[in-house]
């Protein structure tokens, strides 16, 4: 393997790593195909960081409220500014803003913001959140050349206008310009498996997280997935920073768990993801990633904060299927034959329609590889209102 | 309804009725569209594929199109075959609509330059610097060259030599395209504010803001300046003094410029609206729902509008009725070029087509 290592990740099935979902499974009777062995190419010298996941604060969520954080679909910066400064100095427990960013940077880092555009411009990360963000880390002394906001498809960055709304200095970077570039990846960095007999079964970590960003702040936005159950901290940054990843799905079934985990465990993107903050301002409990329908997207006006992703995640969850059960929509663990469907149009139509079976259990299968707390029991849920 | 006159004076204006010479025809960003409308295309003529993506818009002249591909590529097509005439590399990556100007072409990079090449044989004439990189397009007017960057200024440069003439600092990233008039070029910014800049000195002459960032570019019709923003609202300004005449609300940002025609401002709405204004009162004539999302300015003719949202929608200006759809391509965020009975649109997916 040449100063590589080959590891093959422990491949845990699904059944055992559900929360509660394995009695809706048996009544379904739905059997869902055991997932492939999943190989793990990584740097032999990647070395582990004490930041990484789960980083500082496994189990610790801080959740903010302000209903004043989003009004008539617009997000306000001064609220947002109020909500991330009390959320950061909670999570650390400092009393200063700046003194709270240090416990996660230097002024020597090359800092990357993970965001989450797919969506756009319906639900996406809000650019006032990365502003924010953008001067926490200036104020733990980054440089404001040292900072990039990135993501998987540079096209989505362009229609949620990130170029145009953030300060002059800050690099803003699509590692594809297309769905069929792969220059932007690193052929070292690889995690393999063959789902449905794929032509091509690599998925290649970007180089711009292996090569070039020595930190990593996720911002994923609190959203229904078709496949993955939900998708926040976990699979945004897993299936955001790899490529080729839409092979683990195939209708009716996904093999997110436990693919998103994997990679959410491989080095260096481990060590290097310390924290992660996101942006519940609109919620999307039905048609996500991508709906644009208005119908299925809340204001909930919600910041998380902390650096355990798995526990976010997992309150994430609790929050989407408390949305889908107050709109009569079926839990996202629901293994309904007859839910399924094939069309599109259908499935962003209507909230008991979908095109996968929905595989949340991928939350708890990366808290197995060590990436967090899946229990409720066992996180520090900190609910704080504002307003 | 009559076709207006609206930029007085424009230096860069069309030498043949073919020609499109920048970003929505004209400096003026009229659109270009003549009289009669073209039909629904019903073939590819020809079908070329450019370097990589494409998400500037084509521009033409002499019967050579311009196409430059995110990957840093110019090409110059022959329109009758669609072979390249030529090729001109640049070392960054490209996201800027080229400007024409005599025999060179303008656009921008994203290594922060602005580049004149000859455009007879695709070799570089000079090079202006800024900090950021530039994805707006080139306007020229009275031998000189306007452009922003994302370093946050505007830049004025001659147009022979490139040579700085001024830079004015705007607080923001500027990915608006400037609009040029005889004395003051007009352009919005980042920081959400709106500006008028004294066209010799860079001054600011006046300033208005919006509630949030902008990418749309200007247009002019007569003493009315018309732009989006990403605040949700489209603004219709006093020319002279920046003073909101109306505006009116979206349903999410917008990005789209407008084109104009006569009384008629037509701007596409990232909530997937196209929507007509009557430009002196700001009364909707009508809002269509054209795509999904749409980004990419409108084209606009005495009795059609064009728009890429996907592939190629057309609608009647009068009724905003759709007349005829071409669905050709990935997502497209080009503007088309309307040339004779031919269309010609680039792609996301860096396909470049003659459709007619």
């Amino acid at each position: 393997m040449d100063r590589r290592t080959f590891v093959k990740r422990t491949c845990l099935g699904s059944a055992g790593l559900l929360l509660g979902g394995v009695s809706d499974l048996a009544a379904d009777g739905v059997v869902l195909p055991t997932p492939p062995p999943i190989d793990v190419h990584e740097p032999s010298d990647s070395k582990p960081s004490p930041l990484r996941m789960p980083g500082l604060y496994p189990g610790r969520v801080i959740e903010l409220l302000d209903s004043r954080s989003i009004v008539n679909n617009r997000v306000s910066q001064p609220v947002i500014s109020v909500m991330l400064e009390r959320g950061i100095k909670e999570l650390t427990g400092e009393t200063s803003s700046a003194a709270a960013w240090a416990k996660f940077v230097t002024p020597a880092d090359i800092v990357g913001i993970k965001i989450n555009p797919s969506g756009a411009p319906a639900c996406c990360s809000s650019p006032e959140i990365i502003k924010e963000i953008i001067k926490g880390l200036e104020s733990a002394g980054v440089p404001t050349r040292n900072i990039v906001v990135f993501d998987r498809y540079a096209y989505e960055m362009d229609i949620g206008s990130y170029q145009t709304h953030l300060p002059p200095g800050i690099g803003v970077v699509g590692i594809q310009e297309s769905k069929l570039d792969a220059s932007g990846y690193d052929p070292n960095v690889y995690c393999q498996a063959s789902f449905f007999g794929e032509w091509e079964t690599r998925s290649y970590l970007a180089s711009l997280v292996t090569q070039r960003l020595s930190k990593i702040i996720n911002v994923p936005t609190m959203k229904d997935h078709s496949a993955a159950g939900v998708t926040g901290c976990l699979k945004k940054l897993g299936y955001g920073t790899f490529n080729n990843v839409a092979r683990s799905h195939q209708s009716p079934y996904s093999f997110t768990e436990p693919l998103i985990g994997v990679m959410c465990s491989v080095e260096p993107l481990r060590s290097k993801a310390v924290l992660n903050i996101m942006d519940g301002t609109r919620q999307v409990w039905h048609g996500g990633p991508l709906t644009q329908a208005p119908q299925f997207i809340y204001p909930a006006g919600l910041l998380l904060v902390g650096t355990d992703p798995v526990a976010m995640d997992t309150i994430e969850l609790q929050a989407i299927e408390k949305k889908r059960q107050q709109e009569g929509a079926p839990s996202v663990w629901a293994r309904d034959p007859k839910s399924i469907t094939t069309d599109g149009r259908e499935f962003y139509h209507d909230s008991t329609k979908n095109l996968f079976y929905r595989q949340p259990g991928h939350i708890a299968a990366a808290g197995k590889l060590g990436l967090g707390v899946s229990d409720l029991k066992q996180i520090e849920h900190r609910q704080i209102a504002l307003g | 309804m009559k076709e207006t006159n609206i930029s007085p004076g424009m230096s860069e204006s069309p030498t043949a009725e073919t020609d499109w010479v920048t970003l929505l025809h004209d400096s003026a960003r009229s659109g270009g569209q003549k009289p009669q409308a073209v039909p629904a295309p019903v073939r590819a003529r020809w079908q070329a594929r450019s370097a990589g993506p494409v998400r500037s818009s084509p521009i033409l002249r002499d019967g050579i199109l311009y196409v430059a591909a995110i990957p840093g590529i110019v090409h110059a097509f022959n329109v009758e075959t669609g072979r390249a005439k030529w090729t001109f590399q640049a070392p960054g990556q490209i996201h800027s609509t080229p400007s024409l100007s005599g025999n060179r072409i303008f656009f921008g990079c994203d290594n922060g330059k602005v580049y004149a090449v000859e455009r007879d044989s695709g070799l570089p004439a000079w090079e202006a610097s800024t900090q950021g990189e530039v994805w707006t397009s080139p306007v020229i007017r009275n031998g000189l060259v306007f452009f922003g960057s994302a370093d946050g200024h505007v830049y004025a440069v001659e147009l022979d030599t490139g040579k700085e003439r001024w830079k004015q600092t705007l607080d923001g990233r500027v990915y608006s395209s400037a609009y040029a008039a005889e004395k003051a070029i007009y352009v919005g910014s980042g920081n959400g504010s709106i500006y008028a800049l004294d066209s010799a000195s860079g001054k600011i002459i006046w300033t208005t803001p919006t509630g949030n960032g902008i990418d749309s570019s200007p247009a002019l019709s007569g003493n009315t300046l018309l732009i989006g923003s990403e605040d949700f609202f489209f603004y219709a300004l006093d020319v002279s003094n920046g003073a909101v005449k109306w505006k009116y609300e979206t349903g999410l940002g917008i990005m789209s410029s407008p084109a104009v025609f006569g009384d008629l401002v037509v701007v596409g709405g990232k909530d997937g609206y196209l929507y007509a204004w009557e430009i002196p009162t700001g009364e909707l004539r009508w809002k269509v729902r054209a795509g999904q999302v749409i980004t990419s300015p409108p084209v606009i003719g005495e009795s059609v509008v064009y728009i890429q949202s996907g592939g190629v929608v057309a609608l009647d200006n009068v009724s905003g009725k759709i007349v005829w759809e071409a669905w050709v391509g990935s997502s497209v965020q080009s503007a088309p070029v309307i040339s004779g009975k031919s269309i010609y649109i680039a792609s996301n997916d860096g396909e470049v087509y003659a459709l007619e």
